[in-house]
């Protein structure tokens, strides 16, 4: 007989065919769980919902429906007026330019900032560079309402108060910890072979920043300035505190406007809470795939 | 070597024909990579570190935020805190703090693990579940205003159709119901953030070490406990610290919803030193309440991440 009796070469393993059989059945795909899964989704998935459709249903049910008691929990009619009632408010519209100049800005400059930061904490080896790197991811755990009261006093000295200035660099400097940690993350990605390539080729150190690696980061650089800007829209106690009535943005804005002595306008106060929220929504919804690599990559690598 | 710098060295050892220019230009890179630090270090310094340092300083000056000028007065100010409702604001920030991080943990971690079980649409519904998370503080506290509201609330109403209560109650304007009520948005708000991070970290958990726990006889929950809980033991201990220190020094929420009232019960830190502050304008009384609270705050992580380490170690 001449079978061949070629040994099989040393690294295959017999086991891998029986091995992805095994998976596909593995104890994932069981009954128990999956139902007690459905159960937890829909349980927490309730408390997880049914305020924000409550805001919703609020913000669209007439006048009468929203004071009434106990609450119908579907609005009988649907009403867009309390909406049309925002877009009569003069202040209401200050708020929101005043909200998207500083989120804006601060997104720009937070990526700028942060980019420098972060390259040089990803390509580079220096004394002290380990130290630096947790100095800043560190001044995030620092309570803002203590820092305020002393910061209220610097930028009053330097005539910032009610300034678009105060608000832009307090909010760019809360986001840089996140902001540095995410596009180091992104830099680290990036081959060295090819900022060696740009450089031999006789690029500048910043023309390298600025035509090679950060032109490669795009990714990485819209979810950290989709996270700065957020930080900046849904700011509170900055707002409140470091900018006066005609600077103020949104969120110390609906507070001015609709928490009255008297009676809140709840109807209104939803609309407008409803329309705050959205440019965030749905810029989370739209960079989800980024976004969420970018909050946990530095956390679950350790 | 002059500062240590290598252009992130690996692509200096691989390649062989690495320019033998390189040795006189690490030391212009060390200045470049520092330089390019600055303009984020300055922001720390100016926004973070120097107010930070400056607020706890006036702990022990006599100072106003209207008048200027101000007075070496010792530990008066600290002193004067202690006496007044230092402990009380200590134990309320405690009850928040504690409360608003272990009850998303149990939601959200319950959530990370339906959603790991593989079911289909789990990226769509982890986007869903992630819009409390996203929606700005301010308008959590509206919502959760109007959900309590004494007159039209749903919570009344909902409560009350299931005969759970007799008659409206106002949840947040009643001093036994108001830290719970805070606790509640509060947890609303901050579910989604465990839930992501948790659903990362058991991705990691690779499945074979599942497979040979459950050829071994081990059921669903002993597997948890055995195979998935010690695997995610420093993401869960990360996620638990890290939420601990917000919620120890959160302001939104409870200032809007509460104003750290009825009767001062939902006063914490943060609120406290802010009225202090920007109401009763006494910097000094502002900086000692900071100044303790940041000391417990710092006993409490050492605490926590000695205690944290002891049991890795067994």
């Amino acid at each position: 007989m001449t079978t061949s009796t070629r040994p099989s070469p040393p690294h295959t393993r017999p086991d891998e065919p029986a091995r992805s059989r095994r998976r596909r059945r593995s104890p994932r795909d069981r009954l128990g769980p999956r139902i007690s899964a459905w159960v937890a989704i829909v349980v927490f998935g309730a408390f997880a919902l049914l305020p924000a459709y409550w805001l919703l249903a609020t913000s669209l049910s007439p006048q009468d429906q929203v004071f009434q008691y106990p609450p119908s929990f579907f609005p009988g009619d649907i009403t867009f007026e309390h909406y049309a009632d925002l877009a009569d408010n003069p202040d209401l519209f200050r708020y929101l330019v005043n909200s998207v100049i500083v989120s804006v800005v601060t997104a720009v400059l937070s990526v700028l900032v942060s980019a420098y930061m972060g390259y040089s904490f990803s390509k580079f080896r220096y004394r002290g560079r380990r130290s630096l790197m947790y100095l800043v991811l560190s001044s995030q755990m620092f309570p803002q309402a203590l820092l305020l009261v002393t910061l209220y006093a610097v930028f009053s000295a330097y005539g910032l108060l009610n300034s678009y200035a105060a608000l832009i660099l307090s909010f760019t400097t809360f986001t840089l910890p996140l902001c540095v940690w995410m596009l180091k993350g992104f830099f680290d990605t990036i081959p060295d072979e090819l900022i060696e390539a740009a450089r031999v080729d006789g690029a500048s150190r910043l023309r390298i920043i600025h035509s090679v690696v950060l032109p490669l980061s795009a990714p990485g650089l819209v979810a950290a300035g989709l996270f700065a800007f957020v930080r900046g829209w849904n700011d509170f106690i900055f707002a409140l505190t470091l900018a006066g009535p005609d600077k103020q943005t949104l969120p110390p804005g609906l507070v001015n406007t609709f928490v009255g002595e008297a009676q809140t306008a709840w109807p209104q106060l939803m609309a407008a809470s409803l329309v705050v929220s959205l440019p965030v929504v749905i810029g989370f919804i739209v960079l989800q795939r980024y976004l969420v690599g970018g909050i946990t990559a530095g956390a679950v690598k350790g | 070597m002059h500062g240590g710098i290598v252009a992130s060295g690996r692509a200096g050892v691989r390649n062989t024909h690495t320019p033998s220019t390189t040795a006189p230009r690490r030391i212009g890179d060390g200045a470049f990579a520092v330089a390019l630090t600055l303009p984020g270090l300055a922001l720390l310094v100016a926004v973070v570190l120097y107010p930070l340092v400056s607020a706890l300083v006036t702990a022990f000056f006599e100072q106003s935020l209207v008048i200027p000028g101000r007075e070496f007065v010792g530990f008066e100010n600290i002193q004067a805190v202690l006496e007044s409702d230092f402990w009380r604001i200590f134990r309320q920030t405690l009850v928040f703090t504690v409360g608003s991080t272990l009850v998303p943990f149990v939601i959200g971690f319950g959530l990370a693990l339906a959603l790991n079980t593989g079911l289909r649409g789990q990226k769509v519904f982890r986007g869903v579940f992630l819009v409390p998370w996203l929606v700005p503080g301010v308008v959590v506290s509206f919502l959760w205003m109007w959900i309590f509201n004494a007159n039209y609330g749903v919570a009344n109403g909902l409560l009350e159709g299931l005969g759970i209560i007799d008659e409206p109650h106002a949840w947040l304007a009643e001093p036994g119901t108001a830290m719970a009520a805070v606790i509640i948005a509060k947890t609303w708000a901050s579910f989604p953030w465990m839930m992501v991070m948790l659903l990362a970290g058991l991705q990691t958990v690779p499945p074979e070490l599942h497979e040979a726990a459950e050829v071994d006889g081990a059921g669903t929950i002993r597997r948890f406990f055995s195979v998935t809980l010690p695997h995610l033991k420093g993401i869960v201990g990360l996620v638990l610290l890290l939420e601990f220190i917000w919620n120890f020094q959160h302001f939104d929420i409870i200032y809007v919803l509460t104003g750290g009232g009825p009767a001062g019960t939902t006063q914490t830190f943060a609120t406290s030193v802010y009225e202090t502050a920007f109401r009763g304008f006494d910097l000094g009384r502002a900086g000692a309440l900071g100044l303790l609270w940041m000391i417990i705050l710092l006993v409490l992580v050492v605490v926590y991440v000695r205690f944290s380490e002891r049991g890795e170690q067994e």
